[in-house]
């Protein structure tokens, strides 16, 4: 009787996750059903998780910018520009200094690739936060800046980088078999995870939730992992840059709730003169937020040179759109305060869903952002709504 | 003689959750005259304001208003209804939009429609004739951020005067203008009334009630105590009235012995961190001693609140004086400073400053230290859990968990939950700044025993308080403050209701 009064409790709290995976699945079932299936074939399913990758990698660090009640509008751009400088340094540079040295030159490019990300997201979040020039301007701005640029490096041509060091990257794929010794470690740490979390509960004196509900919920995400991985290996295995999310993913959300940046990041969007009178130093926290943003541009960039196979003055065209939409359908509040980066991750995913089965229908691209539109404006109407009712 | 009673407020009683703030009040002000209203900051006058206005309307007050005749009516649902009746409201916060013209604001939410567009020459026009007929020396078409306070003023009553005003409520119209301004708005005061507009005026000078009134009521703890032509009264008449009661037994009893001095603060000054010529504090001199709970007095206004703000580095730029903590000079340039030397603040404005109402109470409890969770970078929830709990279980926080939103707990629970913030710290001086405010009765003792506790321990006490009787009954000594500066000190013993008025309207 407790059990089931705390699980709709539970529900009730958490509806507005449930509401957004429903909409995920329902999408899913929507593109399965018009294209007879294909949609969630094992070749397709690794296509749209790998499609996420570049929007995911940014949508994760928009959540930590949206929450301290910033916006930042070049992600799109500084990913492109990311991609375009590797790309110029893959097909310029290391082919005449380190011919045939397909590692280390993508090792290079790589490094070299974050260190622009890095680099631009100190200039951008010094001028925001010391010099208090709103976020908004200053990456507006940004935008326009880095659009130069692009032009600039690529003098209006396209650039290849579809050296096999660099393609492994976005287009790479893990053995089957590291694919399931992978899938067994992480599932031996969500048991033992649980396991701890418990004994930890226990020694607190805390309500512990039954053991058979948190057995269910572990084994739950557990299957998940398996299931994922089984689809996968029936195509070409696990995909490096969804491993590269993932980890990603996995850091951030431990740097938002165990770290003291992430917990004043949460409290500044949160209250900013509660948070500044309890001795938060506001100005170094939001200058870190958007030197974080700018290292994943930089990863994103990376993995968008690899993934596309060039630089292109399109790249990371219209990309801010995405991943803005990705973390405001993951529940990220306009007003601060409120996101997490799993909601970011699905938000991502529903978006590169989206686009996959558009795309697979062979619907025409003005019809593909109506729609896109649409759904972002229907998703935050409901999730408005469901707010208002509890 | 009936006809001369152009506001007649019979037996008006009003309650809200857990508090009546108005009990039985019963005023009648004559058509014509300038009606003083005159209490403590909560006796009850803002609320009786609120009900002329319609801010509470008809039927959320227990008895009746008759206004000119007939009983008041007021829906609620329009602000200008009351204004369309001829009761105008100047309130004590100014409403104007800094960036719109005079015109503009006069006739803001009100805007003459001509062949559905805004009539501007009208606009124009009619504000020039408000301004001219009663003589306020104020061009229609300036932007008002260009006007100083004493105008902006002026724009306000013009504003609230529609062209048949026939009573006019200022609340506190005073407390930021100069002296000249002052004497400026006498001046209007008089021409209002040449032109048989009824005024009702509060403020906390009690001067200013001999300048202008003709008659004063004394309202206190939600009671009419007495109403009297003015020229029978006197200042000490007035404070005795404002404050004379019983002291009951609502205050726990402490076993205190404060020890040495150890924090000063001498001939502090400073300036408006927005406003660098405006000056905030004016010269202020106490010590606080180990384990002592020094109370700090005085009227709205008077400069306590941006006195602590400005110690604990968040508030005013000091141009001199000095603040010493155990024989060392302090510079605190902001909370992070201060909470480093010790010092925490519980603020003002408990949901605007004190907590981040969407986050959990351990979140809340925790925020200002979790650098004693942090190693390398990762934060010990274990550890954090446990003193956050420990906090929580000393000061009787209730809430089934930790996990609970802050913005679900009641006021006086979620002012625990600031201080238990602040005590997580181990301060040795904790400044609250009227920690009692919005706080039911049950929970401000419980507060009140927790301020003796940590008094005991050994905790120095600054304490705001707008409530005279709280002042004197927690406080060790009362520092009271007049117009930015520091007026006087009193021990306890010494200490009675009416010295601390005295001090604090600056007639002592």
């Amino acid at each position: 009787m407790k059990d089931s009064s705390n699980l709709a409790s539970a529900f009730r709290r958490n509806i507005q996750t449930y509401a957004i995976i429903i909409a995920l699945i329902a999408i899913w079932v929507f593109f399965a059903f018009l294209t007879d299936g294909n949609y969630l074939k094992p070749q397709n399913f690794s296509n749209i998780f790998r499609q996420m990758t570049v929007t995911g990698l940014m949508a994760i660090g928009m959540v930590i910018v949206i929450v301290t009640g910033n916006i930042d509008l070049s992600v799109g751009k500084l990913a492109g520009f990311v991609s375009i400088v590797v790309a110029y340094f893959q097909a310029e540079i290391w082919t005449d200094v380190l011919p045939d040295q397909a590692i280390l030159a993508a090792t290079l490019s790589v490094f070299i690739g974050l260190s622009v990300g890095v680099l631009w997201g100190i200039l951008q979040g010094w001028i925001i936060s010391f010099l208090s020039v709103p976020s908004f301007i200053v990456t507006l701005g940004s935008m326009f800046i880095l659009n130069g640029a692009i032009l600039l490096v690529t003098q209006g041509k396209t650039i290849p980088a579809n050296q096999p060091g660099l393609s492994y990257i976005a287009q790479g794929y893990l053995s089957p078999i590291m694919g399931w010794i992978l899938a067994a470690l992480v599932v031996a740490y969500l048991y033992i995870h649980m396991y701890r979390s418990r004994a930890s509960k226990k020694k607190h004196g805390f309500e512990l939730s039954s053991m058979a509900q948190d057995v269910g919920l572990t084994t739950f995400f557990a299957l998940l992992v398996v299931g994922y991985v089984y689809i996968v290996n029936q195509y070409n295995g696990v995909q490096v840059p969804v491993l590269i999310l993932a980890v990603a993913s996995v850091v951030l959300s431990y740097m938002s709730t165990n770290t003291r940046f992430g917990r004043y990041a949460y409290a500044i969007g949160g209250n900013r003169e509660a948070a500044r009178l309890s001795g938060i130093n506001i100005r170094s926290n939001i200058f870190l937020v958007f030197v974080l943003m700018g290292f994943l541009c930089g990863v994103a960039g990376v993995v968008l040179a690899s993934y596309v196979g060039y630089g292109t003055i399109a790249a990371g065209q219209g990309y801010e759109l995405d991943v803005i939409a990705a973390a405001i359908l993951g529940g990220t509040s306009t007003l601060g305060g409120v996101g997490t980066i799993w909601g970011a991750l699905i938000g991502a995913l529903i978006m590169s869903s989206l686009s996959n089965g558009l795309q697979l229908m062979n619907v025409a691209p003005s019809w593909q952002y109506l729609l896109k539109g649409v759904v972002l404006v229907l998703a935050v109407y409901a999730d408005v709504t469901f707010k208002k009712r509890s | 003689m009936n006809d001369d009673i152009i506001l007649d407020i019979q037996n008006v009683t009003k309650r809200f959750p857990g508090v009546t703030a108005l009990k039985n009040v019963s005023i009648q002000v004559k058509r014509g005259e300038i009606h003083g209203l005159c209490g403590e900051n909560g006796a009850g006058k803002s609320t009786l304001m609120k009900i002329l206005s319609g801010v509470y309307p008809y039927g959320t007050y227990e008895g009746t208003v008759i206004y000119n005749g007939e009983e008041l009516k007021l829906e609620g649902s329009s602000i200008h209804q009351a204004a369309e009746l001829g009761i105008a409201t100047v309130y004590q916060e100014l409403t104007l939009v800094p960036l719109m013209t005079v015109g503009e604001n006069v006739y803001l939410g009100k805007e003459p429609i001509h062949r559905k567009s805004i009539d501007w020459n009208f606009v124009y026009a009619n504000t020039k004739e408000i301004l001219s007929r009663y003589r306020l020396d104020v061009d229609p078409r300036a932007t008002v951020k260009d006007l100083g306070v004493g105008k902006m003023q002026m724009v306000e009553i013009a504003k609230a005067l529609s062209e048949d005003a026939k009573v006019l409520i200022l609340d506190e119209p005073t407390s930021a203008l100069t002296e000249a301004e002052i004497d400026k708005l006498m001046e209007i005061l008089e021409i209002l009334k040449s032109h048989e507009v009824t005024c009702i005026y509060i403020t906390h000078k009690l001067a200013e009630f001999f300048r202008t009134t003709d008659t004063v009521t004394v309202l206190r703890d939600g009671e009419t105590v007495v109403t009297k032509p003015t020229n029978e009264l006197t200042e000490e008449l007035l404070v005795s009235y404002m404050v004379g009661r019983e002291m009951t037994e609502r205050f726990p009893t402490g076993d205190r012995k404060p020890g040495e001095v150890i924090f000063e603060v001498q001939g502090l000054r400073a300036t408006d961190p927005n406003n660098s010529s405006r000056e905030v504090l004016k010269g202020v001199s106490f010590d606080l001693r180990k384990g002592e709970i020094l109370g700090i007095a005085g009227l709205m206004g008077a400069g306590r609140t941006e006195l602590v703000t400005t110690i604990f580095g968040e508030y005013g730029k000091i141009t001199d004086g000095s603040i010493v903590l155990e024989g060392e000079e302090l510079k605190i340039k902001n909370s992070r400073d201060a909470i480093e030397y010790g010092i925490s603040l519980v603020p003002e404005d408990r949901k605007g400053q004190g907590l981040v109402l969407i986050q959990s109470i351990l979140n809340n409890v925790s925020l200002p230290n979790l650098n004693q969770f942090a190693h390398f970078g990762r934060l010990d929830k274990d550890a954090e859990l446990r003193a956050s709990m420990q906090q929580a279980s000393d000061l009787a926080i209730k809430a089934p968990n930790l996990q609970v939103l802050v913005s679900a707990l009641s006021g006086g629970n979620q002012q625990k939950v600031v201080i238990a913030k602040w005590l997580m710290s181990d301060p040795k001086i904790l400044i609250m700044d009227d920690p009692t405010r919005g706080v039911d009765v049950g929970a401000k003792y419980e507060i009140y025993k927790l301020m003796n506790k940590l008094a005991e321990q050994g905790v120095s006490i600054i304490m705001i308080s707008s409530e005279l009787e709280e002042v004197l009954g927690m406080s060790d000594r009362v520092m009271v403050m007049h117009e930015g500066r520091s007026n006087g000190t009193l021990t306890i013993a010494d200490a009675t209701q009416e010295k601390i008025m005295a001090l604090a309207t600056g007639i002592g």
